[in-house]
Formats: structure tokens, sequence, C-alpha cells
């Protein structure tokens, strides 16, 4: 059994101009021990649907359709306590904005205590020792348990979250750009490290990120949004050597490969759609260099490939002749030019 | 830390320094017979020009202003012309029935302004929350004097449950200090002033822990309190109100100052024997040299509970450190 099945999950965020349907339709499972990547530009959608898998959505924001199943049980149906005594001891976070995450009045030890003596029966004396040999596994010096987060550095201080969402062996870690707050090396050693500690705890992950390069190296399987809908779902394997959507041919030429490295960055011109009223079609349409007119009428259902591997395009069959006219810059130039006409 | 509170109380004896200099030229070179203000004007000429003399008051205005700081700086204010002793000895017993009255008052309104506060936040948009705030801003507006009088008229005149006025019934004794402050008969004297200061006091607190609320309530480190599982009401006290209560404390100290107004008022209306109500009473009386004393110690008061204040955020906020 799964430990994470999404279905059909919808969510929807109330706002002054109207609804905005920021996940529609998300289907996916989490086995135990895998890692998934959400990938796609900022405003796809990720963060909501990580935090929803915590029923951590803000006030405005509502699962209004779907299941999240985890441990057989369906999370959405749940009370706030039930979900309270969830949070943390079966599913932790490394949020986005993480430098902010530290409460800047208590020591960093104090909340990690906090935690752990929120879900267990420890004493302060137990939480305490449990609190070193985390900050032991992340790589950070027991002292640094007396600090306040003003006098950690970024690294520090997101090194001291990870270490907090490990702290009651979750079976799922939700990490949401883990790493996007920090300088270039620094991303690279806590990328390492959550790495190399995913294969010590062998957790369940959910990993964020809108740098493809990224889950390369951390994932099995990759989910890409576009729109709050996922348009390609691969392997890792598969989303590298044999990606069939336009959305993911564009993203892998906006962010330098290992494979290819000197190859031209082309970034997909424009901006993901808007939300808040959706036009009918393919969510991508706009964007993308090889739209016909079907796309503008029909949205494109997941429809697989290979095995495990969706996507939603009209124009799976012609992926031989995308991935060729991908690689050009005046494929990407042509929606530009579209764009400019269309007056965006 | 101690450098800090060295290096504040420093400023703070600079500050009082200028203070008295203006005091002691404002009562100098206001128009009419400065003398006037010196020696009371009610009792016989030879007598009169007798004192003036004594005093030196026909020295140069050098001449007096120093003496006058030396006489400051042995805390010799000079003798009050109504109670013919020396005007510190008069105000002794005035600063501490003001500091008890001021203290019980703020620790009310600052009690319930900070939890009323988060919980307005809280429940924001609720009917409750509405009523919090019209209630809140009606205290804010309506003149203290005005619910002064109503607070006596009702609690006293009417319903006869509490003290119209002063600090103690007439006849009661006291035996030592501590039952001259904590006696039931005082207890029942401070209730009416304390509730009525407190609610000239309360809108501040209350209204700004509301909005820092709100705005700690969509922090970061918020929802990872909410994260960690936390209780609803540990996210909201431990970690939101702890961090709200911030700005409610560095605005304190700044309230302190323009909440003398008020206490003056406040000690007026229900006779209350403070130092506001000395200062109001020693300007009628043209006791000046009561007068003048009394602001020096008003000025030290406000400036000893602002470095309070400044000391109480620093042991809140970790972020701050006075060196
Ligand atoms: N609290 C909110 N209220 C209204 N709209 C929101 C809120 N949070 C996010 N959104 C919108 O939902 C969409 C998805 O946002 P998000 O989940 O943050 O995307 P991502 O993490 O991929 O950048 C965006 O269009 C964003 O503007
Ligand atoms: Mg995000």
């Amino acid at each position: 059994m799964a430990l994470l099945t999404v279905k059909n999950l919808n969510i929807e965020y109330t706002t002054e101009d109207g609804v905005l349907q920021a996940v529609s339709d998300i289907n996916f499972e989490l086995k135990e021990g895998e890692r998934i990547g959400l990938v796609g530009e900022s405003g796809c959608g990720k963060t909501t649907l990580a935090k929803s898998l915590m029923r951590l959505l803000p006030e405005n924001g509502e699962i209004v359709h779907g299941e999240i199943i985890f441990k057989g049980e369906n999370l959405v149906d749940k009370t706030t306590e039930e979900i309270r005594k969830l949070r943390w001891k079966d599913i932790s976070m490394v949020a986005q904005s993480s430098m902010n995450a530290l409460n800047p009045v208590y020591r960093v030890g104090d909340q990690i205590v906090e935690a752990i003596q929120a879900h267990t029966e420890a004493t302060k004396r137990e939480a305490i020792e449990r609190s070193e040999e985390l900050f032991r596994m992340v790589g950070l010096e027991r002292k640094r348990l007396q600090s306040y987060p003003h006098q950690m550095s970024g690294g520090m201080k997101q090194r001291a979250i990870i270490a907090m969402a490990l702290a009651l062996e979750p079976a799922l870690i939700i990490a949401d750009e883990p790493t996007t707050a920090l300088d270039v090396i620094m991303q690279d050693r806590i990328l390492n490290q959550i790495i190399q500690l995913q294969k010590e705890v062998n957790n369940s992950m959910v990993f964020i990120t809108h740098d493809i390069s990224v889950v390369s190296e951390t994932c099995n399987t990759i989910l890409v949004m576009y729109g709050g809908k996922v348009e390609e779902q691969a392997s890792t394997r598969d989303f590298f050597k044999n990606p069939h959507h336009p959305y993911t041919l564009g993203l892998q030429n906006a962010f330098p490969s290992i494979t290819d490295i000197g190859e031209e960055l082309i970034s997909i011109p424009g901006t993901p759609p808007n939300l808040l009223d959706p036009q009918p079609g393919c969510r991508f349409q706009d964007r993308c260099p090889f739209a016909t007119d079907v796309c503008k009428k029909v949205t494109p259902d997941l429809s697989e490939v290979s095995e495990g591997h969706l996507v939603a395009c009209h124009y799976t069959d012609k992926v031989d002749e995308f991935r060729i006219k991908a690689k050009e810059n005046s494929t990407w130039q042509f929606v530009q030019d579209r764009l400019a006409m269309e007056g965006y | 830390m101690s450098m800090y509170v060295i290096r504040r109380i420093f400023s703070m004896l600079i500050t009082l320094f200028i203070i008295s200099t203006i005091i002691f030229l404002m009562f100098r070179l206001m128009p009419g017979d400065p003398t006037a203000s010196m020696v009371d004007p009610s009792i016989p000429p030879e007598a009169r020009e007798q004192i003036i003399e004594r005093l030196g008051l026909n020295d140069s205005y050098f001449v007096q202003y120093t003496k006058f700081m030396q006489n400051l700086v042995q805390f010799d204010f000079g003798d009050s012309f109504y109670y013919k002793t020396s005007a510190l000895s008069v105000l002794r017993d005035k600063l501490g029935a003001t500091v008890i009255l001021m203290i019980a008052a703020m620790v009310l309104a600052y009690g319930i302004g900070v939890f009323g506060g988060a919980w307005m936040a809280w429940r924001r948009g609720s009917v409750g929350e509405s009523i919090a705030i019209t209630i809140a801003l009606i205290f804010r507006s309506a003149p203290t004097f005005w619910v002064g009088i109503m607070a006596i008229y009702i609690f006293s005149v009417l319903l006869g449950w509490l003290p119209h006025s002063g600090m103690r019934s007439s006849g009661y004794e006291a035996e030592n200090l501590f039952q001259t402050f904590f006696s039931l008969d005082f207890l029942k004297h401070l209730i009416l002033p304390t509730v009525v200061a407190a609610i000239y006091f309360l809108a501040t607190p209350l209204l700004m822990m509301r909005n820092t609320m709100l705005e700690v309530l969509g922090e970061d480190f918020i929802e990872m309190a909410r994260a960690k599982g936390l209780t609803e009401r540990r996210v909201l006290f431990n970690h939101a109100a702890r961090n709200a209560l911030l700005p409610v404390v560095t605005a304190g100290a700044l309230f302190i100052g323009s909440a003398i107004g008020g206490q003056v008022l406040i000690e007026y209306v229900f006779s209350w024997p403070g130092l506001g109500r000395e200062m109001v009473l020693a300007a009628q009386r043209h006791d000046y040299p009561l007068a003048q004393a009394s602001f020096i110690i008003m000025a030290a008061l406000i400036m000893i509970m602002n470095l309070v204040a400044d000391l109480l955020y620093a042991y809140l906020d970790p972020r701050i450190s006075y060196k």
C-alpha cells in the first residue's frame, strides 16, 4: 500500500477578485521511502499542494474536492485535533521561507524541544538529548542549540529546521524549495545533506523546486505542475531522457542540466496563466510553440505514454519533432512574438 | 547591560539638569513680580523684604541659579509656602500615592489590553470583536473627567459601594507603612480611580496588540508553529502574542509620558493625594517651591519608568542587546 495517495485534489483560494483555482485534479501516489519531485515555475500551485498535505492552507484556501489518503486514512475528513496530532509526528515540513520560520524570541534548541514534547512523553532532558543528536546529524555544533535565530546564518537556520523536521522521524517530509533562500554554495551543501539524511532515515519525501537540476539527484518520480495541474508525470529517468510535454521541454531548456553543459539557456516566454478565470483548453496554450486550435478548445487529459509515464498533451505522437524544435531558439522566439502580437 | 543602564542614568541626569534650568527660568522670567513666585505675597511687606533678602532674590540671576542648582543636588527644593515644611517631605508621600495608582492602572489596562487584543485578533471579523473595538474607541474618546464623575456618581452616590474620594477614610490611621498601602480601606479607595485611569489607558495597548497580533499571525514562524502540531492556544499565546507584545511594550514606554496628563486629571477628580493633584493645587495656591519640586520629580518619574520599559523590552526581545 502506498504511504500517500492523492486523488482528484482541487484547491481554491477565495480572493477579493474571485475564486482562484490553485490546484486542479491532481492525482499521485507516494510509496514508503520514495521521493517525489514537484517542479514548475513560481505560481503553479506547488506550495499550495504541499501545504494541503498537512492541512496547513491559509484561511482563504480550501480543499474543495478530492482525497488525501495518508496511511490509509483520508486527511481531508479529519478534525483539527486529529490533524494536529499528525502534524510533525507523521508529516513534517521544511518550508519555502524558512529564513523566518524560527520564532525570533526563543532559542533554537527550545523550539526543537517544543516540537518533540508536543507529540511525545519525552522529558525535557530527553528532548534536549535528542536535539543534540539531531544537530550532530546535520553538522551543527551542539552549543548552537543555545543560539537565538538572529545569531545564526541562513545556512545554519536551514540546517536547524532540517534537524527539527527529522526530530520525530516522520514517515513523510515535505521540502518546499528548501534551498532557494541560500547562496549557491550553501544550496549545494544543504541539498547534499538532505539527500544524505534521506538515505539514512529512509523517509518518504515530497521535494518541491523550480530548479529541475535539483530533482535529478533527489527524486524517484517527478511531477511537472503548470497552472495548478499536472502536465507530466514520469520517473526521473524518463523525465530527463524521454520528456514529452512542451512545458517540460521548455523547462529543461531554462536550466543547465548535468548532461548538456555549455548549452544556451532559453527561458519560456510569458508567465503562468491567471488561475482566477482559467481559459478553456490546455493551460499551457499561450506559451506553447506547438499549440493548435484543438489546444484552445479541449483540455488534454493525462494519458500514459509508457508505463508510469503520464503526459497531458494532445500531440504526444509528435514528441520527436517537438524535442528537436524545442532546442532551437527560434521556436521560443516565435512564442515571444505571438505573445507580443496578442498584446501581452 | 549595566553599562547601558549607567549611560542611561547619566543622560537622565543631564535631561533633569536641563529641565530644572528651564523651570528655574520659567518661574523667574514670567511676567509680573518675580519675587511673588518665591515669597508668599500675602505676608506683611517688612517681613517680605526680609525673606527676599534672606532668599537672595535681590542677587543677580546667575548667583541665584548657582544657588538653586546647589540646593537641587542636595535634594533641597525649598519650603512649601502652604505647608511650611520642606517641599520634598510634602511630596514624598504624594509620590508613593501617584506611583501606586499609576502602576495599578497600567497593570490593569495592559493586562486587559494585551489579552483582549490577542483575543480580538484571534476572533477577527466576529461580532464580539466589533463590539470590543467600539467600546475601546468610546473609552478612548470619552473625557476622563466625565468618566470619573460618572463613576463616582454611580458607584459612590447611587450604589454607595465605593468611597468617592481620597486615599483613606477620615479618622483612619494606619499603624505602619504597610497598612497605609495594603489595608482593605486603601484598596477600596484605589478601585474607582484605578478603573477610570485604566479605561483612559486601555485603548492604546488593546488596539495596538490587536493590530500587531494580526501582523504576527501572518508570519512564517506562526505557520511553522502550526506545522509542528502545537495546540492553537500555544500558537496563539506562546508564539504570536509573545511577539506581538514587543511593539506594545515600546509604545507603552512612549505612552507613559503622555499618560501623566490623564493621571493629573484623575487624581484631581478623585481627590487622590498624589503628585499630580498636588501639582495643580500648588499652582493654584501660588506655592511655587512646591510646584517646581513636583515638576522636577514628575519628570524624573517619567524618565525612570521609561528606562524600566526599555529594560523590559530588552528582556523580552533577544535581538535587542543594550551595550
Ligand atoms: N493565500 C493565498 N490567497 C490567494 N491566492 C494565493 C494564496 N497563496 C497562493 N495563491 C495563489 O495560488 C497560486 C499558486 O501559488 P503557490 O502554491 O504558492 O505556487 P508555487 O508554490 O508553485 O509558487 C498562485 O497563483 C498564487 O498567487
Ligand atoms: Mg511555492
